[in-house]
């Protein structure tokens, strides 16, 4: 919202010498944000009111003339223009050699410099309004001309800024800081908010005898609870004329666009005030005012040639017969102050900020007004714009009488009390108070306060009792911010040393993501919750229990994950466009249609949720991905103290590929799997090229240990041996088989995989095994004898039970 | 040393010319064990010298074949030599060893080192275990809940008037199905963390000191700096007779841990329905150190984060007495610092799965 200085000043004498950047500042301390502080001279700096003396043809150029005009210096000064309308005796904006300009209002000063322009020298330039950011203002109606300010009757040489009396600095202040302060939204407002700042006086707003109830006008409130409070003034003898030029930079300097005279009172009156008005055609009104929603099928037309579709939510205003504004929003096109308009009907009223916020929304229109009226503005301050709109009719159209007035108040506001003990001020403000002192504080603000043993009857005015001011604290915000948040001292809390903050769920977690990035060389990833469909059908889940949005961001968005396998591959996809080989993890929660639980309030059901470990490892070999994925989770409890995890068949990941997959259990109880992405997925989600190993786990079903649980075991007294083999099996046979049997034999303390090989070197059907084992005995250094006998010893076994043979043997 | 020796003795000895031979020997072997660069060639010297076949072995051998009377006299003369040899092999060995090199030919050392796969956390869930560790350092628990609510948690318990905007869809991502209920029985993905509190205090009550950091959902059209998904880390203290003042605390935890350094914050006016009185807060800026800059848009400080002393209906709802209880919270916007911290200028990296983003975080 932008505001005014000159404006505030007619309501309140600020402190002299007060800075604009202490102005700036205190406000955002105490009030709202000021995000900018502009000096509206600044932006017409270097430009001076010059007056034309003659005008010349040029001789070389059709378009050009060549004036001579009076600036202000001692001899006039030629300038060469291309402007159509110019002609002796003509006020003119004139940009001096040397002087800095920014064209169009905005962007860094620019030098002007003496030029020649076909031959002659031109010192200076006359300016069109477009050129220096006023067209809004003076508006054109060809092109090529200037801007005429011959209706100032400034003196030649005087600044522009000062004559067209826009010596004045802009505030704009921060909207989503105006949110609670909907007294704010007006300079009256912003005037008091000084005032109680800088303990000045408040000038009070015009007053006008507002009159009693008169003239043919009806007004039916039909909902009250939306429109608690409407007043309409009639007046005759209006005229669609533009307004005076005075009253057009009041209203454009703070953002918005002079429409006509009538329209511009009414905008006026709510910059003023706060306040939205509304003027209606008095002739186009037949049978009075109709506050009441919309009627099913109904059509309006608003003033920005929108047409709506309305509903019976919609609250409108309506003659007899069809609506003719949409409540608190936008008056209708057809209705409103129109080119003939000479009656008009003066709409000052009150709407309530949920109906017009939903309203609003619907149609997604925001204006002046709905956006004040969404904040919640209180029904008292139609009588302050009331009199502000009869002093202003009064005074630009002299010839115009009012034909009747009329207020209906069904919904009288009741303003705020709060008790509120000096003990519990001073107590949480950590600084003595007296009643005194509050009483001023609060009373510069428009509250009244009464005190009685130590208690506080504070009364607020009606302006801050719409919502915002009903509790002790929201008194204590008020005297603390007055008196300035910087003032109270740092006062550091007490610790209280009770016990140590043990909290072992939270440590595994962290423990779990630090193991898979510094061990285990993963990085970690976030995806969404709300997966895609594509991706949903490309990891086969069920989407019978998948939880749904009501607005999701997409269409194909809508379910939340129940797994983050969808979410994963999706992320494989995406990288693969960039690298062919890495390994990603992600620790979240996911989601499902069940098990609805309460976890504080007993009326809260809330649905299943898990947090899940999802990894994938991409890359070239599915054999050796599927081992890193399963490496990765055997290793796990090491790092992060819990039982270790173990691996079965029990049922297969609909998404994994039929030879490669494992289930994880924890304690024999599956909590999740492993396996390679099947070549159906990988197609669907677009993966082509590498192999993907997923795993996922449920990691609730993790406990974590008290302490570490690993043991240690007494060095070894006599040297251990180690020997390796390499033997071919079939394929079918399988490494915990060999294990089993290998770990049998007679001294062999540990016998550790090494690699296997497939391939023409051991033909068709067939495998090499390579493995390592030790052997070793509690009685005594071992002979070479005895090794190479539980050597031969493994041999025979190998070959005895799987039918192994040694290679190179 | 030839003193027993009779003359006759002598005689031998001086015409079997052993002596001769010896010292020939001596000086030839002591020439090539100076010559000798390699340690490896060393042993062959050796070899030669003193192995099996050696010459100083076969000398050795052949005093056997010698007068008897003389054998004593040139095995003594022999086994000098070979002493004398052996020592000095040992001590051309050592000094070999001591300046040769393990290996033979060069080597390039400015080839880079051996390349190790490492992961990394993501840059979010690394500033929130930098900010858990201040915060437990101080004595904070950290908190979290679901990331599934109810309209109780998110809005009511919160001071949130029914009409606010933030309860409408454009806003929350509410659940499908739960449309026409209100309150506890209309679900939504958690729109901010404030919601957590309460939990935390109905079921610990006060006093209270704990942080609970997580992701948040509000529906929102996405830009660089907009996310429908985004992190924030919030702080709560509740205590009794809690000043405002002293939530400072919280302010300068986060800000010093961040930054590394004292960061002069102010806390100013600033709405927020479940605080009363409420903050926005400011740190000065670092850029320009207050002077003004393009940073801090030419006012000196730059707004970090809102805070406030907990509102009395979010007191209550927590089943805390407000009269008795009081406190500070803080919330800050995880996605914003790390960008801050990092510069990185588009907000929607964090859930781009990205590794070329994500990578440079290790």
């Amino acid at each position: 919202m932008k505001l005014s200085l000159n404006w505030i000043k007619k309501y309140v004498d600020l402190p002299e010498n007060l800075t604009m950047e202490k102005l700036s500042y205190d406000l955002t301390m105490c009030t709202v944000e000021v995000e900018d502080a502009t000096d509206l001279s600044e932006s017409l700096g270097g430009l001076v009111v010059g007056k034309i003396i003659t005008v010349e043809p040029h001789p070389d150029a059709d378009k050009l003339r060549i004036c001579t005009v009076d600036v202000g210096d001692a001899a006039p000064s030629t300038i060469v223009c291309g402007g159509i309308n110019l002609a002796p005796g003509q006020l003119v904006v004139v940009a001096k050699p040397g002087a800095m300009v920014r064209w169009h209002g905005a962007g860094d000063p620019i030098e002007i410099k003496p030029a020649k322009l076909r031959g002659i020298m031109s010192f200076g330039m006359i300016c069109s309004s477009g050129e220096i950011g006023l067209e809004e203002l003076f508006p054109t109606s060809r092109e090529a001309e200037i801007m005429d300010i011959t209706f100032l009757d400034a003196v030649p040489g005087t600044p522009v800024a000062d004559a067209l009396g826009l010596d004045d600095i802009i505030l704009e202040i921060d909207n989503k800081s105006l949110t609670n302060r909907p007294d704010l939204w007006g300079h009256y407002g912003m005037a008091r908010e000084l005032a109680a700042i800088y303990d000045r006086k408040l000038r009070p707003l015009e007053t006008e005898v507002i009159p009693g109830k008169f003239g043919d006008l009806e007004i039916v409130i039909e909902d009250p609870e939306r429109c608690p409070r409407y007043a309409a003034v009639t007046f005759k003898n209006i005229k669609n004329v533009p307004s005076p030029f005075g009253l057009k930079s009041m209203i454009w300097r703070v953002g918005m666009r002079p429409i006509n005279l009538p329209v511009d009172i009414t905008n006026y009156v709510m910059l003023a005030t706060g306040q939205p008005t509304h003027g209606f055609d008095k002739n186009h009104i037949k049978g009075g005012i109709h506050v009441r929603t919309a009627k099913e099928g109904e059509i309006l037309e608003l003033l920005d040639g929108t047409i709506l579709d309305l509903t019976t939510s919609d609250l409108v205003i309506a003659d007899e017969k069809n609506p003719v504004a949409l409540a608190g929003i936008m008056g209708g096109k057809l209705d409103s102050i129109l080119e003939d308009t000479t009656e008009i009907i003066l709409e000052i009223a009150n709407f309530s900020a949920m109906g017009v916020r939903r309203t609003a929304q619907r149609f997604d229109i925001r204006t002046e007004a709905s956006s004040r009226f969404e904040k919640s503005v209180d029904p008292q301050r139609v009588d302050g714009a009331i009199a502000v709109a009869l002093n202003m009719f009064k005074e630009y159209f002299p010839g115009s009488e009012v034909t009747g007035f009329v207020d209906s108040y069904p919904m009288p506001l009741k303003n705020s009390e709060v008790d509120v003990p000096l003990s519990f001020l001073s107590r949480r403000l950590g600084k003595e108070l007296t009643a005194e002192e509050v009483t001023r504080i609060l009373g510069n603000l428009g509250f009244k306060t009464e005190e009685r043993d130590g208690m506080l009857h504070v009364t607020a005015p009606s302006w801050r009792s719409t919502g915002d001011i009903s509790l002790p604290d929201d008194i204590l915000e008020e005297v603390a911010r007055l008196m300035g948040y910087e003032n109270f001292d740092f006062i550091p809390p007490k610790v209280i040393l009770e016990k140590p903050i043990n909290q072992r769920d939270l440590d595994m977690e962290r423990a779990i993501r630090e193991y898979l990035a510094f061990r285990c060389g993963m990085q970690e990833i976030f995806t969404y919750p709300w997966i895609e469909d594509e991706y949903i059908e490309a990891s086969c889940a069920d989407t019978g229990e998948m939880l749904c949005l009501s607005t999701p961001p997409s269409p194909e968005e809508s379910r939340l994950r129940s797994t983050l396998v969808p979410g994963m591959i999706k992320a494989v996809f995406t990288n693969l466009r960039y690298f062919e080989s890495f390994r990603i993890f992600e620790l979240t929660q996911v989601f499902a249609d069940k098990d609805y639980h309460s976890i504080n309030d007993p009326s809260e059901k809330l649905p299943w949720m898990a947090r899940h470990l999802c990894g994938a490892f991409v890359g070239e070999d599915p054999r050796l991905l599927f081992r890193d994925a399963k490496g990765v989770l055997e290793h796990m409890h090491r790092a992060v103290h819990m039982e270790p995890l173990g691996f079965a068949r029990i049922s297969k990941p609909l998404w994994a590929d039929d030879k490669l997959w494992l289930n994880v259990t924890y304690n024999g109880e599956p909590i999740g799997c492993i396996g390679l992405l099947s070549l159906r997925s990988a197609r669907k989600a677009g993966i082509k090229r590498s192999m993907t190993v997923i795993c996922e786990i449920d990691v609730e079903k993790l406990v974590p240990l008290a302490s570490r649980q690993n043991r240690y075991s007494r060095l070894p007294e006599y040297p251990c041996v180690d020997f390796d083999l390499s033997v071919v099996f079939d394929e079918k046979v399988t490494w915990a088989d060999i294990y089993e049997t290998a770990v049998k034999v007679e001294l062999v303390k540990e016998v550790r995989f090494i690699d296997e090989y497939r391939g023409p070197q051991v033909g068709e059907g067939k495998k090499s095994v390579s493995f390592r084992t030790r052997i070793g005995s509690d009685e005594g250094t071992l002979t070479s004898e005895k090794i190479d006998a539980v050597m031969k010893q493994m041999i025979k076994k190998m070959s005895k039970k799987f039918g192994g043979e040694v290679r190179g043997a | 040393m030839f003193e027993e020796l009779k003359e006759e003795g002598m005689q031998k000895l001086a015409e079997s010319g052993f002596l001769e031979k010896l010292e020939k020997l001596r000086k030839a072997g002591m020439e090539k064990i100076s010559e000798t660069s390699l340690p490896q060639d060393l042993q062959t010297v050796r070899a030669n010298l003193l192995g099996r076949k050696g010459e100083v072995t076969e000398i050795l051998k052949s005093v056997g074949q010698a007068a008897p009377e003389l054998r004593k006299v040139l095995g003594q003369a022999a086994n000098e030599v070979k002493e004398i040899l052996t020592q000095a092999i040992e001590q051309r060995n050592e000094e070999l060893i001591n300046r040769a090199s393990c290996f033979e030919g060069d080597a390039d050392i400015t080839l880079p080192g051996t390349d190790f796969t490492v992961g990394g956390l993501h840059p979010i869930t690394q500033m929130c275990y930098d900010l858990n560790d201040a915060f437990r350092s101080l004595g904070f628990e950290v908190f979290s809940e679901p990331e599934i609510t109810s309209e109780l948690y998110a809005f009511d318990n919160l001071n949130f008037a029914p009409e606010h905007p933030a309860r409408e869809s454009m806003d929350t991502y509410w659940l499908k199905g739960h449309d026409e209920e209100r309150g506890a029985g209309r679900l939504c993905l958690r729109p901010h963390l404030t919601g957590a509190s309460v939990r935390y205090l109905q079921k610990h009550g006060a006093p209270a000191r704990f942080v609970y950091p997580g992701r948040v959902y509000r529906n929102e059209t996405t830009d660089a700096r907009h996310e429908r998904a985004f992190f924030q880390y919030e702080a709560l203290i509740v205590d009794k007779d809690f000043s405002f003042a002293s939530g400072k605390v919280l302010v300068k935890t986060i800000l010093d841990k961040i930054f590394g350094r004292d960061v002069e914050v102010r806390m100013r006016v600033g709405f927020f329905p479940f605080v009363e009185p409420g903050f926005e807060i400011d740190m000065r800026c670092l850029v320009c150190g207050g002077e003004g800059c393009k940073v801090c848009k030419h006012v000196g400080w730059i707004e970090v984060m809102p805070g406030g002393t907990p509102h009395p209906n979010v007191l209550k709802a927590a089943g805390l007495d407000p009269a008795v209880w009081s406190g500070f919270y803080i919330n800050i916007g995880l996605d914003r610092l790390v960008m801050m911290r990092y510069g990185v200028d588009d907000v929607r990296l964090f859930h781009s799965a990205d590794l070329r983003f994500l990578s440079q975080f290790k």
